[in-house]
């Protein structure tokens, strides 16, 4: 009985791992996940003794769903400012590459850095893992119900406490500083950002759509597209630190564009 | 990281405004494609691009010319299956690279091949137009 019962343990757990479910119900999104920084959207051409090969890079997950993604919420293509601060916005934009800080491998914040490489599911929280030329940063998320701290110093990654809505796992994130974008275009914000990512499975893929609200700079809170990130197994790895090299070199302000 | 992305689809793609709504016209000169040999001196294996140092002789007669040409970003190289060390392997040897120079007319530029000394290369190339 004891063996039969072990097997049937044994078994639950294989079908809900299968599933994508871990033992708490939940939908599991543990695991190592496509690297979805730009990239560029080319290839290699090898020559090695007279033989040619070609290897290119998979970008779709820094690409919007290409499809209609079950589950997403509607979204727009650019946030809504202010009118008194559209001219702003402009002018950043204009000027990208003197004045965006992630030109100069400055830290990309929350939501700019998009998905984790990497998510361990605990009982209790999920731990983020990122690669980024800024350096590879993490968060520690609590899903015990827990409220945002009231004390916490603002940070680029923001304080976040995650909760359970059906299969989504909803993460809340709030006190930031004030001198990242959440969109390459120009997209300032002020300290009063709150950010919801969205995280849920699709099959074997990982969801990701994120809401940006600040009233104090947007006329109604901005969903973006929903991106559709792969599996991977590649293992994750240190990235090598930044060194910004060309602004000295630009000879306008033509953008040079980042994330 | 969409600079280097940009970067490099601009530079293959020479000046067209169709593949990108970012360019690089304000750092390299996309027209014209150069070809330099030298010596490999050394490999920055940084972020946003990997730098690679090329000491090449003077076109004003005698000495040497020290040239930088970045390339794509540490992410890419690893993803498409190249590290420092395949660079690396050719410090002290005479290679041959294309790239496109800055426009400021200094010894840089963008790195768009390179060739070794026992002919193997390494080149970046537009996906499904091998040129």
């Amino acid at each position: 009985m004891k063996r039969t019962l072990l097997l049937a343990i044994t078994l639950t757990a294989a079908i809900a791992t299968l599933a994508g479910q871990t033992n708490n119900g939940h939908p599991d999104l543990s695991g190592t996940w496509l690297f979805s920084i730009d990239l560029p959207p080319i290839a290699l051409k090898k020559q090695t003794n007279g033989q040619t090969s070609i290897k290119g890079i998979d970008a779709s997950g820094r690409r919007p769903a290409a499809e209609k993604v079950a589950g997403a919420l509607p979204f727009t293509a650019a946030p809504v400012y202010k009118p008194e601060l559209r001219a702003k916005v402009k002018d950043l934009l204009d000027h990208e590459s003197k004045t965006d800080q992630v030109f100069y491998c400055g830290r990309p914040g929350v939501p700019r850095i998009g998905p984790p490489r990497r998510i361990i599911q605990l009982p209790s929280e999920v731990v983020f893992l990122y690669e980024d030329i800024s350096g590879d940063p993490y968060r520690v998320i609590p899903t015990d119900g827990r409220p945002h701290k009231k004390d916490g110093n603002p940070s680029y990654y923001g304080d976040s406490v995650g909760r359970w809505d059906g299969n989504t796992l909803v993460v809340d994130v709030v006190n930031f500083v004030e001198d990242t974008w959440f969109g390459e275009d120009g997209y300032f914000h002020s300290d009063a950002m709150h950010v919801t990512e969205r995280f849920w499975r699709s099959g074997p893929n990982l969801v990701y759509q994120v809401t940006v609200d600040d009233p104090k700079v947007l006329t109604t809170p901005w969903t973006m597209a929903p991106r559709v990130v792969k599996p991977s197994t590649e293992p994750l790895e240190e990235s090598p630190k930044c060194v910004e090299a060309d602004s000295k070199l630009l000879v306008n302000n033509d953008h040079h564009g980042q994330r | 990281m969409r600079r280097v992305l940009l970067a490099a689809v601009m530079l293959l793609a020479g000046s067209s405004p169709v593949l990108a709504h970012h360019s690089t016209t304000a750092e390299f000169d996309m027209a014209h494609r150069m070809t330099l040999s030298g010596t490999l001196t050394k490999i920055d294996w940084v972020n946003p691009h990997i730098v690679v140092f090329i000491d090449a002789k003077s076109t004003d007669g005698g000495g040497k010319a020290a040239w930088k040409f970045e390339s794509n970003p540490p992410a890419w190289f690893r993803r498409v299956g190249v590290s420092r060390a395949d660079f690396a392997k050719a410090i002290g040897q005479t290679v041959t690279v294309e790239g496109n120079r800055a426009k400021d007319g200094s010894l840089y530029g963008y790195l768009l091949k390179i060739t070794y000394a026992d002919g193997n290369s390494l080149e970046l190339v537009v996906p499904g137009g091998d040129r």
